[in-house]
């Protein structure tokens, strides 16, 4: 061995130690549990909708931490109650934990919007179950999600059609009145039903009341006076609760659909018999229809829930998006957002959940139609 | 805008507006009959509406045992459960008051404090009492349940006479006669009237203030629980917020109509409850708040003392 070996040997020796000791260093700073948040509203007057969302959840996690792996993940939950100003008081909050690497949420698109500033900041990745509105992945709304935004679910763009054709269903000659709460998600869901309810028979009228009202009495008289037979509601449940009150007590007797935002578990409490026949919409088929039932005992014995809610479907798609990365070692903000934005995942239909530039799936997604039938909500089939 | 929804819908928005307009009268004498006394703004009054609300859904739900989706009742068990539920969310409004006047207002009063202090004071109590249900409820709105099936008495010029309409129209106006009454022609009515034009005076003539006081915030207490009943077996809903904007409807109400004037308070509430179903009806309900407000403040440029300020000052002078 000349002296010019002795040295590149040395060399090699030396960087081969270094590289050792640097992988041996990462490997015994690998965090041992993650951290996923999952936001929605927990409490509120929409509490209901993060309420059938979260088991979905909670169900994929205990199934990706009950084969023991070496990185746990640590279910944490923000409850920003579906509104966009308390969404801004804690995005900040949670962007700043270093722990959290992504966000399953949010629930509604209001929410949404005004958590993107802080996580968009942080590089904190969401995958929303449930937030439809098209403006979240719009490429030339300012106040998109991008890069960050994901949604496993059709937005609003096919949302709205759907939710036109079901209340049109057996109806001749349909007449539309449009109503939406000037929300986020309201406002464009109702703007996006426009076209196709043209198409499909005549608007008599629009209004828009405001979130949170307690008197739809003026807009019930506005709708009989208007001789409309179908009326589409673009909210959230408690406020169609009372306006579908409202309106039947008025001598209303037509078709009310609604969209998702309305499409909660506690909708036939909350209307009474008034909510008798309600049609409804929603981007997602109900988790106990796509799987086995193996999987929906273990499901019930994971959350404690029998009958999983609406969006459980895209909740557990949204968690196993995040368990995927992760079981690719993706385990920073970083890694995350190049995981999600770039791989191709399972959903629990089977289908592909693929993501576009902006966030969108790509290829949509299925809506379903739904009916209220005595205290519970029924699932008719895709729409 | 839609004109046409007025032409053919005039007579059921009237019948809506005074509806819900007697509701903001009966809140608003809460706010009114304090300031008529003490010149300070009761801010709890609107949480002292909410409690009532809480009162009645506890009454009909825990008390009489009636599940949210129950089917309506009839007869004498009706009429009981009614009655049970006016007469106890009117006692436990004015119970609140009392207790809000004694806690907020008494000791501060007591001390020659500052107005402003009494005013913080009250808003104080507004927050702790909204934020404690708050935690209560869990944020969730609550749903009562219709005991009286909502039938009609018929249908004139579009406008549906409805019983829990007519039964809130009817109720309000006899017990606004009634405050009315007690106010202008009985003994007690009299001290508070007294009052409201010289504290100082009516302690030399020997009224008991802190007596007339109390009594102002019962009576405030009493009509803003009818307010409560009357919401909820209407709107049949509410929620540790529900004061908010009622309160500010009432406040509104007070001071349009001329505030420390209970017949101000009345026609205010009218106008307010009139004004908001038209502007719905014919700008949207979008415009609604903007209407009703722009309404106020030009209103106030006219007559900075509200509709009904100057007969106050007449009365009291």
């Amino acid at each position: 061995m000349n002296k010019n070996s002795k040295h590149v040997l040395a060399v090699v020796a030396a960087s081969a130690l270094a590289l050792g000791t640097v992988v041996t260093s990462q490997a015994s700073a690998a965090p041992k549990e993650v951290t996923i948040m999952f936001q929605g509203p927990l409490t509120g007057g929409d509490a209901q909708l993060g309420q059938d969302q979260l088991p979905g959840a909670i169900f994929a996690i205990a199934e990706y931490n009950a084969t023991n792996p070496k990185v746990k993940i640590k279910l944490e939950k923000a409850d920003s109650q579906c509104d966009g100003t308390v969404a801004a008081n804690i995005a900040p909050g949670v962007a700043a934990n270093k722990k959290v690497i992504g966000v399953i949420g949010t629930s509604c698109s209001g929410e949404a919007r005004n958590s993107f500033p802080s996580y968009i900041a942080a590089g904190l990745t969401m995958v929303s179950p449930s937030a439809t509105a098209v403006g979240l992945t719009d490429p030339k709304a300012p106040d998109r999600g991008y890069p960050i935004f994901h949604r496993v679910l059709a937005n609003d763009k096919f949302q709205a059609p759907a939710l036109v054709k079901v209340g049109a269903k057996g109806v001749t000659s349909p007449k539309f009145y449009i109503v939406d709460d000037l929300t986020t998600y309201g406002a464009g869901l109702a703007l996006y039903a426009m076209p196709a309810a043209k198409k499909a028979g005549t608007i008599v009228g629009t209004d828009s009341v405001t979130k949170g009202t307690a008197d739809y009495s003026s807009v019930s008289t506005k709708v009989k006076a208007s001789g409309a037979n179908v009326v589409l509601y673009a909210g959230y449940t408690q406020d169609g609760a009372k306006f579908v009150k409202s309106l039947r007590d008025s001598g209303y007797t037509g078709v009310f659909a609604a969209g998702d935002g309305v499409n909660t578990s506690d909708l036939p409490g909350l209307t009474g018999k008034a909510g008798e026949g309600l049609r409804l919409v929603a981007p997602d088929v109900p988790f106990d229809l796509l799987v086995t039932k193996e999987k929906l005992a273990a499901f019930t014995k994971a959350t404690g829930v029998k009958v999983p809610g609406l969006y459980v479907t895209s909740t557990y798609d949204a968690a196993n998006v995040f368990i995927a990365c992760i079981k690719k070692g993706k385990l920073t903000r970083a890694g995350i957002q190049s995981c999600v934005a770039q791989g191709t995942f399972d959903g629990v239909s089977g289908a592909k959940i693929k993501f576009d530039r902006y966030g969108d799936i790509i290829g949509g997604a299925p809506v379903g139609e739904f009916v209220v039938k005595g205290d519970k909500i029924d699932y008719v089939g895709i729409a | 805008m839609n004109f046409s929804v007025v032409t053919s819908q005039f007579w059921a928005l009237c019948l809506q507006g005074v509806a819900l307009g007697l509701i903001y009268s009966l809140i608003s004498l809460g706010y009114t009959m304090v300031y008529g006394v003490l010149r300070l703004i009761n801010f709890a009054n609107s949480e002292v509406f909410m409690v009532g609300t809480f009162s009645i859904l506890f009454i009909q739900v825990s008390v009489l045992g009636h599940a949210v989706n129950v089917d309506p009742i009839h007869g004498i068990q009706l009429l009981g459960a009614l009655l049970l539920s006016l007469v106890g969310a009117m006692l436990v409004c004015a119970l609140l008051a009392m207790l809000v006047e004694l806690v907020a207002y008494r000791r501060l009063r007591a001390h020659g404090t500052n107005r402003l202090a009494s005013l913080i004071s009250a808003i104080g109590t507004s927050i702790f009492l909204s934020e404690s249900f708050r935690i209560f409820t869990h944020s969730r709105p609550q749903t009562s349940p219709r005991l009286l099936e909502k039938w009609t008495f018929g249908e004139i010029a579009g406008a549906n006479f409805r019983i829990d309409t007519v039964m809130a129209i009817v109720a309000s106006i006899a017990i606004f006669f009634a405050l009315d009454q007690f106010v202008n022609r009985s003994r007690l009515g009299a001290a508070i009237r007294a009052v409201s034009m010289s504290e100082e005076n009516s302690r030399l003539m020997g009224i008991n203030l802190n007596r007339v006081v109390t009594l102002t915030f019962a009576i405030g207490g009493l009509t803003t629980g009818a307010a409560a009943f009357f919401y909820t077996t209407i709107y049949e809903n509410t929620q540790f917020n529900v004061g908010f904007n009622l309160g500010i409807a009432a406040f509104t109400a007070a001071v349009l109509g001329g505030i420390g004037n209970l017949r101000g308070a009345f026609y205010g509430g009218l106008a307010l409850g009139l004004l908001e179903q038209f502007a719905s009806a014919i700008l949207g309900s979008q415009w609604k708040a903007v209407t009703v407000f722009l309404v106020l403040v030009l209103v106030l440029l006219i007559k900075p003392s509200g509709i009904f300020g100057e007969a106050v000052q007449q009365t009291r002078t």
